[in-house]
């Protein structure tokens, strides 16, 4: 136990002051998400405000005057009304964006409100990437108008309002805030979890090994008087912990980002509270933890077999790859935590999270998670252990 | 004392290696290290001779418990390398010319690490420790990161950490590979002054210099067979030819046949 601890001790010096180690484990997942959620949040806000604020300018296409319905538009605020347009040059106007909108009434429009029957209103506008604001807008005024003329209609036809509806509608949603909530937000964790967990590990996971080998290192290691397994769960002890921190700082930095983002909604508030409850915290690194060994297994297996850094890049790249699979798996609609799915490593932590965050585990399918992660974790180490033995394999060359 | 009976390694073949070896060689397996019988003594400097991929470094790896020998056995201080490999390494410092060093840890954090390792307790590390950095004049750079230090410092830094555990047996594999005069130099002194201690030394090497300076034993490796075994003395007065590289030329040609 203290040869671990005396092996444990110098590699996780060693690897903090590795400064690819540093980036990826802390500063990457530390800074990417205020970054980006930053950019994001203020591109968009710009994007809104310039579409809240800019003049519209709109068109009415009528054979007929509708003096009612230009009285609304003239009172909306930054709003104008471009006269005498026929239908045929809207298009061209709207796409040279001399106009953002055109109102084009049928030539029977009013005769057939009078008949009772809906008239015939076609809108003309463009819709594009953060052109919803000025389409809300301008569809506005359209409802104002609706609603004026239902109103008249109701008087002219002596009726009550009420005579519309025939079903009072209440909906009882029975579903707390963060079960709505919390699956949307819980399928995307995954993501960080495993991303950085598998980030975090990996620069530490290649220089224990390859970099090792690369250096000449390991030869004067396996000449000291320490159980080569010794040897090996110091070092995995190590990428365990880099890739544990990574995922963990990483969930720190989205909350940061999240926070530094403004007014955050209060069902999002809601939600984000009851993750950070120690409860669910205790429950998710639960599931990290093995997830985490399983990495540093495999890690560790592909960097010992490796004869130089180069090498083990190149093989554990892919890698990185293939586990997104999984987790993109977790967030396809109906794939649900049961008893198949929890035995499948990687897509069970990202349903289970899921579930976590959500607060609707089953305890039944999360024991089952945590035997089907820790099966894997001890066979990826045991995998470690037995190519860390293997002549052929630290030799290789 | 090193001893080994008919100590031999094979390795397999991978499927690059036998492509590389052609159609003519047809097994899956190669002998690197056939049948070797020697004894190293205390005391005495025992060199380990032969060309490039002789067997020199599988044989020295055996010994130092890192391979396994298919065949034979080998001991150190009495212990077996195979089923007493912990034992062994607890007495044997194993040094080699491309031994490499953690470059962000510090001179003196490597050597501690090491002393840790060998289970050294505080007071007998650090009065080891300050014994050898007084002798190789180590105290200015101690504190220095590992990958900020010269050729010759790091060479010094790799000496300390392979006695800090005073090992009964050093074992060095062609430890002054690459590496400059001066520098050489240290690491012949530095065998000469194992030999005074009473320390088995066993060396590789293949520049016969060397062979001059510090030989009390040798041996002749070739294709993974003992060719030549005696005293240096023997070696000397045996000489048909000029020089001792002649010689050696002679000897590995002559089992070459």
């Amino acid at each position: 136990m203290k040869a671990f601890f005396i092996i444990f001790k110098k590699e996780a010096v060693d690897t903090l002051r590795d400064r690819r180690t540093l980036i990826t484990m802390i500063v990457l997942p530390l800074v990417i998400f205020p970054l980006i959620i930053g950019i994001v949040t203020r591109v968009s806000e710009s994007q809104e405000g310039k579409a809240k604020l800019k003049e519209l300018k709109v068109a009415i296409v009528s054979v007929e005057k509708l003096p009612q319905f230009e009285k609304i538009i003239l009172q909306e605020k930054d709003m104008v009304l471009v006269g005498s347009v026929d239908e045929d040059s809207v298009r061209s106007y709207i796409k040279a964006e001399t106009l953002d909108g055109a109102f084009v009434f049928s030539n029977r429009f009013s005769k057939r409100l009078v008949a009772l029957k809906p008239g015939r209103l076609k809108f003309y506008f463009r819709s594009a990437e953060g052109q919803n604001i000025k389409k809300e807008r301008m569809l506005k005024v359209v409802d104002k108008f609706e609603e004026q003329l239902l109103k008249e209609r109701f008087v002219k036809l002596n009726l009550s309002e009420t005579t519309a509806e025939t079903i009072n509608l209440t909906e009882v949603d029975i579903a707390t805030t963060q079960e709505r909530l919390g699956k949307a937000i819980g399928g995307f964790l995954p993501y960080i979890f495993v991303i950085f967990c598998f980030l975090g590990s990996m620069y530490p996971a290649i220089d224990l090994g390859a970099g090792e080998k690369e250096r000449g290192t390991i030869e004067t290691l396996l000449t000291t008087p320490v159980d080569r397994f010794v040897i090996l769960l110091g070092k995995f002890g190590v990428v365990v912990l880099t890739g544990i921190s990574s995922a963990i700082i990483a969930l720190v930095g989205l909350y940061l980002g999240i926070r530094q983002a403004g007014e955050i909604p209060p069902d999002v508030a809601e939600v984000l509270a009851s993750v950070l409850q120690p409860q669910t915290i205790v429950l998710l690194i639960s599931l990290l933890l093995p997830l985490t060994m399983f990495f540093a297994g495999i890690l560790l297996s592909m960097s010992m077999y490796a004869k130089t850094f180069k090498e083990a890049q190149s093989l554990i790249t892919p890698v990185n790859l293939l586990i997104i699979v999984p987790v993109a798996v977790g967030l396809i609609p109906g794939v649900e935590l049961n008893s198949v799915t929890a035995l499948i490593p990687i897509l069970n932590v990202s349903l289970s999270t899921r579930e976590i965050v959500a607060g609707t585990m089953d305890f039944a399918l999360l024991t089952e998670v945590y035997a089907s992660l820790v099966l894997i974790a001890g066979l990826s180490l045991f995998s470690a252990s037995r190519l860390f033995v293997k002549e052929s394999v630290i030799f290789r060359g | 004392m090193i001893e080994t009976r008919n100590l031999s390694k094979q390795f397999k073949l991978t499927r690059q290696q036998k492509k590389e070896l052609g159609n003519e060689f047809a097994g899956s397996t190669v002998n690197a290290v056939s049948g070797v019988n020697f004894t190293a003594h205390p005391g005495r400097v025992f060199s380990l001779l032969g060309a490039n991929g002789a067997g020199k470094t599988t044989t020295l790896r055996m010994l130092a418990t890192m391979l396994k020998p298919t065949a034979g056995t080998a001991q150190i201080c009495g212990f077996d390398v195979v089923t007493q490999a912990v034992e062994v390494r607890k007495r044997l410092g194993f040094l080699t010319g491309s031994t490499g060093l953690y470059d962000r840890l510090t001179a003196s954090e490597l050597v501690k690490y090491y002393a840790d390792l060998h289970g050294m307790d505080k007071a007998t590390f650090e009065h080891r420790r300050d014994e050898i950095f007084d002798r190789l004049d180590m105290h200015e750079f101690a504190n220095r990161r590992i990958g900020k230090l010269s050729t010759g410092m790091r060479q010094k830094v790799s000496i300390t950490r392979t006695i800090i555990h005073d090992p009964e047996v050093v074992i060095f594999d062609e430890p002054t590979a690459g590496l400059d005069v001066v520098t050489a130099r240290s690491i012949i002194q530095l065998i000469r002054d194992f030999r005074k201690q009473g320390k088995t030394v066993i060396f590789s090497t293949h520049i016969m210099g060397e062979v001059n300076l510090l030989s009390d034993d040798l041996a002749i490796i070739h294709k993974g067979k003992l060719c030549y075994q005696g005293t240096y003395q023997e070696f000397g007065e045996q000489m048909t030819t000029k020089s001792l590289e002649d010689e050696f030329i002679k000897i590995v040609e002559e089992a070459g046949k």
